[in-house]
């Protein structure tokens, strides 16, 4: 998923676009460092006011396709119920799934292969459709995600994984077989293998209702986006005034405007009592968020009380300028994104073909200094392996110190890594620093858009301490994705990337960032190329080196399989393994979420699902806003 | 500005700081943010990754100098063959010639220029690995947008002095079409090429920095004045030195270049009074 402000990776295969999302992290993984806060009384009314630079939508918000994190946001604690949901607060306890359209989390049947929920009596979509919610409106956006013109950009998710969908993407089926509606109240999906993760596709937007009889007069790629009907507490402002009596009748919401505004007012069908005041308080009568491409202009807005908030990051001098006053402080949030930033080593490509050199560059890797460089203590903790913390199960990584490269203030061992780079091939004299070559004017890819050039020299600096020297390449955020993403590039070392979970399962990043199978031609997302065969590298042009490449996909498939806690350990064993014996990564921070709030919020939670802020849980006080 | 682009290493050497040598536990906040601001340690204070912006500066002004001159060079080497080959032949090769020009003319030169550096970003380059991002294809982009402001005023002038009489004398006694071209009129045109050239000098060095403040072509690791406004825009409120500087650098040259020119056109234009 991508975050909003903070983009992430993107992965292009076919009409797939994988875009990997963002957020901040509290300390060490435990994920709030300022989360849930109340300064006030927390009652219904007002409305939310936002701006943002750019919706930056991917799918033009239809929830089918749709993958930035920020939306992920509004359709969750707005607009769009799922059968399984989250509490949309901070911390571990808002990644745990919780029953939203269907009346309990279900246990698995059939060996881990059929699951079956049960929809809750009297949830109703919003104007216009006006009718209850049935088990025929989730098959039809399943099928909808099967839909090729739709380009559901994380259909790779259910595809492989549901009877019957592969086909039905294929056209080789008129219906997805493993999908059945028995009654109006029940659902229920048989897979074709055992998977753990199964229930967080069900809480994804994308498998939210959609009716038939709206949805079906939009087949093309984010055509559904200005008239998604509601099924949460806010429907988009108009909705009521859209004549659905045929196709060519629906026309936009008047509430969506993709280059002005977005506003979401009440949905008067939503019935408090089919949900949980944990998952959904919708406390304010509205939102709206208008499109402001000054920066500055917004923050002085939020600080002032003309706005509520913005899913934009704050520029390092306002969160500077917060952050060290005593009063202004309690404005900004700071909650762990589920985000992990990494410079990334192709396990393919001379001197990183080699683990010593690996190891030794993520020995001599001056983290802290790649900290400072994004902004300090504020913008999250240093990273020594690969997942952050709060997406491991009660938010904690075994050991808690865990730390494969030590050094003093994370500002990296030069004898570390020369001992390391002594067993290394690429040094002939065995003095820890690289002699051959292949270690100098190294091909470096990096992102020509602040904080990421500032962290050039650093790396370059680094690096020279073990006889590693860069030719740095920065280019636009697209551009240098483009490079690193094309294995035939052959880009030895990059810093440009950064990947956040698409939702609260350690597989978001073990299996989809290091699976051999998932390596692709262009799109590819697996950096460091680890699992790659020879016959796969001559495929897509890659380089495969004779001394062969490491492949986790046998740990990766038995994670996969399991379920609760022995998941949980199985995926800690694996992250540590990546650290200790792969190395694709010299992980340096798990990325906070920096939130500014105004003065007339009266609460504020943070959705550690999605990284971004909470508003299910948020309130306004109309006395405090300024216009 | 030569001096300073000439003796940058020594500037380096004596302040003890490389133009990338990072000091920022001296220089930055816990925020990152620049906090070092003109001082005698730092003679332009340090910048957001904890740099000497003097020594960069100076080290900024080898790149505008180079990119400034040698695009420059190339620019008046083909604008002038090319402009003479027009103006003199005249027929399809003046017409091929200054379609082609018209069309470079009128080609917005950043997007152009942004097309060009992004075709060329990968590690192999492009032009079959010819030409790589970084200060050569930088200078290939400026001098690619500037030698047809070269042509055009060359292929004016050629047209003019085709006519004159001892072009005519230099023809009836035989002279060879080359000969003439090169013998006859481009002798005649040094004057107007070399102010031109001082007032075509700060304009590329201008453009070198708008490409380098939209973050193309060279590494933020390499010193340039473009960059470092570019770099600077977060930070106007905080950090007045990071623009303030590179900014009156660049000012302060192109403002010579262009005084350059006028003062060579005074003495080599003879139609100029003074």
């Amino acid at each position: 998923m991508r975050g909003k402000g903070l983009i992430a990776a993107i992965a292009v295969a076919g009409v797939t676009v994988a875009l990997a999302a963002c957020g901040g992290g509290g300390s060490g993984g435990s994920a709030n460092t300022n989360g849930n806060t109340t300064s006030g009384t927390a009652t219904k009314g007002g409305t939310y006011r936002m701006a943002t630079q750019d919706f930056g939508f991917t799918g033009a918000f239809d929830p089918s396709a749709e993958y930035l994190g920020w939306a992920f946001t509004l359709y969750g604690n707005l607009l769009i119920r799922t059968l399984l949901s989250y509490n949309h607060t901070a911390g571990a306890a808002g990644n745990v799934l919780v029953p939203d359209l269907a009346t309990s989390v279900p246990t698995p049947t059939n060996n881990g292969l059929t699951y079956t929920f049960k929809l809750k009596q009297g949830v109703k979509f919003g104007p216009p459709v006006n009718r209850a919610i049935t088990s025929k409106d989730i098959e039809f956006a399943m099928e909808r995600i099967a839909t090729p013109s739709v380009a559901a950009q994380y259909g790779f998710y259910y595809q492989p994984v549901i009877k019957g969908m592969a086909a039905f993407l294929a056209g080789k089926a008129k219906t997805i077989s493993g999908i059945q509606t028995p009654d109006d109240q029940t659902i229920v999906f048989n897979l074709t293998r055992p998977t753990g993760d199964f229930l967080n596709l069900m809480a994804m937007p994308a498998s939210g209702p959609i009716p038939p009889e709206v949805g079906k007069c939009f087949t093309q790629a984010g055509a559904y986006g200005r008239d998604v009907i509601a099924s949460g507490p806010y429907m988009i402002q108009g909705s009521d005034k859209v004549n659905i009596a045929s196709c060519s009748a629906i026309k936009p919401m008047s509430g969506y405007n993709p280059t002005q505004r977005l506003a979401f007012v009440r949905n008067p069908n939503y019935d408090p009592a089919t949900d949980s005041t944990k998952v959904r308080q919708a406390l304010p009568d509205g939102f709206v968020i208008t499109i402001d491409t000054n920066a500055k202009d917004i923050f002085d807005k939020i600080g002032a009380g003309a706005l509520e908030g913005s899913p934009d990051d704050p520029p390092a001098d306002i969160i500077a300028q917060y952050a060290s006053n005593s009063s202004k402080k309690q404005f900004l949030k700071t909650n762990s994104a589920d985000r992990t930033d990494f410079i990334y080593l192709n396990t393919t490509t001379p001197p990183f073909d080699d683990i010593h050199v690996r190891k030794a560059a993520n020995f001599v890797m001056d983290k802290a200094a790649l900290k400072l460089a994004w902004g300090g203590n504020i913008e999250g903790p240093v990273a020594n392996h690969i997942v952050p913390d709060v997406m491991y199960k009660g938010g904690q990584f075994d050991p808690g110190d865990y730390n494969p490269y030590p050094s003093t203030n994370s500002a990296g061992d030069v004898n570390a890594a020369k001992n390391e780079m002594k067993q290394s091939k690429y040094d002939a004299n065995k003095d820890g620093i690289c002699d051959s070559s292949v270690c100098k004017s190294i091909f470096f890819m990096n992102r020509s858009v602040q904080a990421y050039p500032k962290m050039t020299p650093i790396i370059q600096s680094s690096l020279a301490k073990i006889g590693i020297t860069l030719n740095p390449r920065e280019l636009p955020t697209s551009p240098a994705y483009t490079q690193i993403q094309t294995p035939s590039k052959h880009i030895p070392i990059g810093a440009n990337a950064g990947w956040g979970k698409d939702y609260p399962d350690p597989s978001t990043f073990l299996r989809t960032l290091f699976l051999g199978s998932n390596i692709l031609s262009s799109g590819n997302t697996n950096y460091s190329l680890i699992g790659l065969t020879s016959a796969k590298a001559k495929q897509i042009g890659a380089l495969f080196p004779a001394t062969g490449v490491p492949n986790v996909d046998a740990d990766i498939d038995k994670c996969t399989a399991q379920t609760g806690d022995a998941r949980n350990s199985c995926w800690i064993a694996l992250d540590k393994k990546l650290m200790e014996t792969v190395v694709p990564w010299i992980p340096y921070q798990f990325r906070n979420n920096v939130d500014l709030i105004g003065p007339a919020v009266t609460a504020y939670d943070f959705d550690q699902s999605t990284g971004e802020t909470g508003y299910a849980h948020v309130a306004v006080d109309q006395s405090k806003q300024s216009q | 500005m030569i001096l300073l682009a000439l003796f940058a290493p020594v500037i380096a050497k004596a302040t003890g700081h490389g133009p990338n040598d990072l000091f920022q536990s001296q220089t930055l906040d816990s925020f990152g943010l620049p906090k070092q601001g003109p001082s005698g340690s730092f003679l332009f204070g340090a910048d957001q990754s904890g740099r000497d912006v003097f020594v960069r500066i100076a080290y900024g002004a080898r790149i505008s100098l180079l990119v400034g001159l040698v695009a420059t060079a190339i620019a008046v080497v083909v604008g002038t063959v090319l402009g003479v080959l027009a103006g003199y032949r005249g027929g399809w090769i003046d017409t091929m010639i200054s379609r082609g020009v018209d069309i470079l003319v009128s080609m917005p030169l950043i997007i152009f220029g942004i097309g060009i550096v992004a075709a060329c970003s990968g590690q192999q380059g492009c032009l079959n690995g010819q030409l790589h991002p970084g200060l050569p294809l930088v200078i290939v982009i400026v001098a690619l947008f500037s030698w047809p402001y070269v042509a055009r005023l060359v292929r004016g002038q050629t047209l003019s002095l085709r006519e004159k009489e001892f072009v005519e004398a230099s023809r009836s006694l035989g002279m060879s079409e080359t000969g003439v071209m090169f013998r006859e009129i481009l002798p005649n045109l040094v004057a107007p090429l070399i102010v031109y050239s001082s007032l075509l000098i700060p304009s590329n060095i201008l453009f070198e920095a708008y490409l380098a403040f939209l973050g193309l072509g060279l590494p933020s690791t390499t010193p340039s004045w473009g960059r470092s406004l570019s770099d600077a825009t977060d930070l106007l409120d905080t950090a007045w030195w990071l623009w303030l500087f590179p900014g009156l650098f660049l000012v302060l040259t192109v403002l010579a270049f262009n005084l350059l020119g006028d003062g060579l056109r005074d003495a080599l234009d003879p139609r100029t009074g003074r």
